[in-house]
């Protein structure tokens, strides 16, 4: 994410799509979306693409979305740079969503958690990492059923007037927040009384292992963050006309 | 021996939860402790474990002792090596995602030696008689799976005495067997066990001493205090058995996973109907359906003549009214008031008289003096009462119940089993998640028992009860899950 960041080229974050896709067939990990979410996904990626088309005004003009018809018109210019920019922000947020999705699917975070603990990041702050992980999925599903009891109770989302927004997000909003700090209670109480925070080390059942893959990853991690430099720099021109 | 002399704790110093209390309990001993809503329970489970005075405000006298030793100089680190809670949300406890994390977490907290969290992991396990779950994602278990998971990680920090809140509330009643089979390992394990349970009949027969908890104090149990209010109905059946809510051929899928398979069924006027099953057979998310909350995959759901389908949310709400397992999910309000009045207001039928049923409706439920008070500080079990309060009112004719006695006291019961009772009454039907038989033989028309999303038997209490016992199912017709 950093190499596309510093040179933020669409077709570089294509290539960089295809690895990653190709990273979920090596590691055989079905893409698991919903109906709902691959809805969300796509309508979305479409929405930052026409804005940077809409709101890009410099580049060679290619037309207008609303042509001239008599008196009337055109509008909204349409440039080859704002299709440009469009394609890269659009395929910077695919990118974003499969790596994480690919990342959370290949790693076991506890033993991320160990391995940061080695970096000597405390204990306390890794564990963070690995309890948000294992709510996530309960918040959901809490989300959904309230949404399922307001739907019960005649409540439907009401985004008509600022009063009826903040009352939709109340009533989503109050029971999710009070159902989530019932349960910082109980977990603290439960992790307390399991001896968390007694010392300043603990020991690891599971610990995780430095192997010959991640050095080769690592390697090329670090190739690829320095190619993406020199492309920013214009060190690079040959590639650079490429991608 | 674990002791308490003279507990006596106040949260807002004024109103004592616990006075004077003393309590002893042996290793190797289980001793259940019951007593109505609200009566300290919890709160004593927290002081014996030490989180009170550590983690919880309030007033806190008296002692408690381990071995004559007061445990009030130690760090909660290390009274939790001696003293374990198991609190009621097995849900809410777990903190990592690996069954064999989550029972290794303790040990690792105190720094054991990894061969010997080895062993402990292992040990724990098979006393809760889940080894086979070992590798298992802890967000993959059900219910029970995972209660089993935090004794077992509470055990691996080798504690010498248990306290269990509520240990049956999430609980089918072969979850209850394999429960009573776990306390009886712990107890051969020399560990000291205190049960807090509101469904005694669970616990019973593995229970050396039974205490009650009321005015904060202890009393040996009276059997005559736990008898149930709830007797046979003496109401008149319903002979004009007109189809409120008909379901056919209903599939439904989370993901990959068929949840609802091929169910048809359908719920006349004047009829109580038990919804039975162990835990993850499909019961909640077929409420859900029938309530037009869920859109089924395929298949039809209809109450009276009009498709669910082509209904929209608000018309169905006029009609159907749905409690959920978890109170804090249904509560939207600021206010009790506010909050009885809700469903009124978003079907804009919030008229003068309706507004003085609201009123007579808190008063039924015992919430009376309190509509100002947020309804997100009240007790499960009033929360519980509020949330049956809040969606009558506007006589909704069906109303889905998903398990709505857990938590509640003899109280709480009786207001819930009249409101059940008055539906039927004018002419509606309601649709109970119940594990109860004594309420399922006393109150309902009929059973339906779930397996597997599927419906595989329907029938009159008498017969379902009697075909369950001949395939196996024998502890669903005779074991009380619930109060």
């Amino acid at each position: 994410m950093i190499g596309i960041i510093v040179y933020p080229s669409w077709r570089l974050s294509v290539v960089l799509l295809l690895i990653i896709f190709i990273g979920f067939f090596v590691a055989r990990v079905p893409i698991r979306l919903t109906k709902g979410r691959t809805k969300f996904v796509i309508i979305f990626s479409v929405l930052l693409l026409l804005v940077q088309v809409l709101v890009t005004t410099n580049g060679v003009l290619l037309g207008f979305l609303i042509p001239q018809i008599g008196d009337f018109g055109p509008l909204f210019p349409i440039t080859d740079f704002g299709i440009v920019r469009g394609l890269a922000i659009a395929s910077r947020f695919l990118l974003l969503i499969f790596s994480s999705m690919l990342f959370v699917s290949v790693t076991d975070p506890t033993l991320l958690a160990h391995s940061l603990t080695r970096l000597r990041i405390p204990y306390k702050y890794s564990f963070s990492l690995v309890i948000a992980l294992r709510f996530l999925p309960l918040f959901d599903l809490e989300n959904h059923t309230v949404r399922m009891a307001q739907k019960s109770r005649g409540i439907t989302p009401e985004v008509t007037g600022l009063g009826k927004i903040i009352r939709t997000i109340q009533y989503t909003f109050f029971p999710l927040l009070v159902s989530a700090l019932s349960r910082v209670d109980s977990l603290s109480m439960s992790m307390d009384g399991r001896g968390f925070g007694y010392g300043t080390g603990r020991s690891y059942l599971r610990n995780s292992s430095w192997r010959v893959t991640d050095i080769l990853v690592a390697f090329l991690t670090v190739c690829f963050l320095v190619i993406c430099i020199f492309l920013a720099t214009g060190y690079l021109p040959e590639l650079a006309q490429f991608i | 021996m674990l002791e308490a002399r003279n507990l006596t704790f106040s949260y807002d110093g004024t109103t004592p939860v616990l006075d004077s209390l003393s309590l002893q309990v042996k290793r190797g001993e289980i001793v259940v402790i019951t007593g109505p809503t609200g009566s300290g329970k919890s709160t004593l489970a927290k002081c014996l474990s030490g989180f009170i005075p550590r983690s919880v405000q309030g007033d806190f006298s008296g002692s408690v002792l381990i071995d004559d030793s007061d445990i009030a100089e130690l760090h909660i680190a290390e009274v939790a090596r001696q003293v374990s809670l198991v609190q009621q949300d097995p849900e809410s406890q777990i903190c990592t995602l690996q069954v064999s994390d989550e029972v290794a977490f303790g040990p690792e907290n105190y720094g054991i030696e990894v061969d010997e969290i080895s062993a402990l992991v292992n040990s724990s396990l098979k006393s809760v008689d889940s080894e086979h779950l070992y590798h298992r994602p802890t967000f993959e278990l059900s219910g029970g799976e995972k209660q089993r998971i935090i004794i077992a990680s509470m055990t691996a920090c080798k504690s010498d005495f248990l306290i269990l809140d509520e240990p049956s509330s999430s609980l089918d009643p072969q979850g209850v067997l394999q429960l009573r089979q776990i306390l009886r390992n712990l107890q051969d394990q020399s560990i000291g066990v205190i049960v807090i349970e509101h469904n005694l009949s669970a616990v019973k027969p593995v229970a050396d001493k039974i205490l009650t908890l009321t005015n904060g104090s202890i009393h040996p149990f009276s059997a005559s205090e736990h008898k149930d209010s709830t007797q046979a109905s003496t109401r008149t059946p319903d002979d004009s058995h007109s189809p409120l809510v008909t379901a056919k051929n209903l599939k439904f899928s989370y993901g990959n996973r068929t949840v609802i398979d091929n169910v048809t069924l359908g719920i006349e006027s004047g009829e109580i109907v038990a919804l039975m099953g162990g835990n993850g057979s499909g019961k909640t998310t077929l409420l859900g359906l029938l309530g037009g909350l869920l859109a089924p995959e395929s298949g039809t759901i209809s109450f009276k003549d009009s498709s669910l389908g082509r209904v929209n949310a608000k018309e169905i709400a006029h009609h159907i009214a749905m409690v959920f397992q978890n109170p804090n999910h249904q509560i939207f309000e600021k206010t009790v008031w506010n909050e009885q009045i809700l469903t009124l207001k978003a079907l804009e039928l919030d008229t003068s008289d309706k507004l003085e049923l609201s009123k007579a409706s808190l008063e039924r439920a015992g919430l009376t003096g309190l509509d100002e008070r947020n309804p997100f500080s009240l007790s499960h079990g009033q929360k519980r009462r509020l949330n049956v309060s809040s969606i009558i009112v506007h006589g909704p004719e069906v109303l889905l119940l998903d398990e709505p006695f857990i938590g509640q006291d003899k109280e709480g019961r009786k207001f819930i089993t009249e409101i059940v009772i008055k539906t039927v009454e004018r002419g509606g039907a309601v649709l109970i998640v119940t594990h109860n038989p004594t309420f399922v033989r006393n109150q309902c028309d009929r059973i339906i028992f779930m397996e597997s999303g599927s419906i595989l038997l329907d029938g009159s209490p008498v017969q379902v009860f009697e075909r369950l016992e001949n395939i196996g199912y024998k502890e669903y017709a005779s074991l009380e899950v619930q109060p």
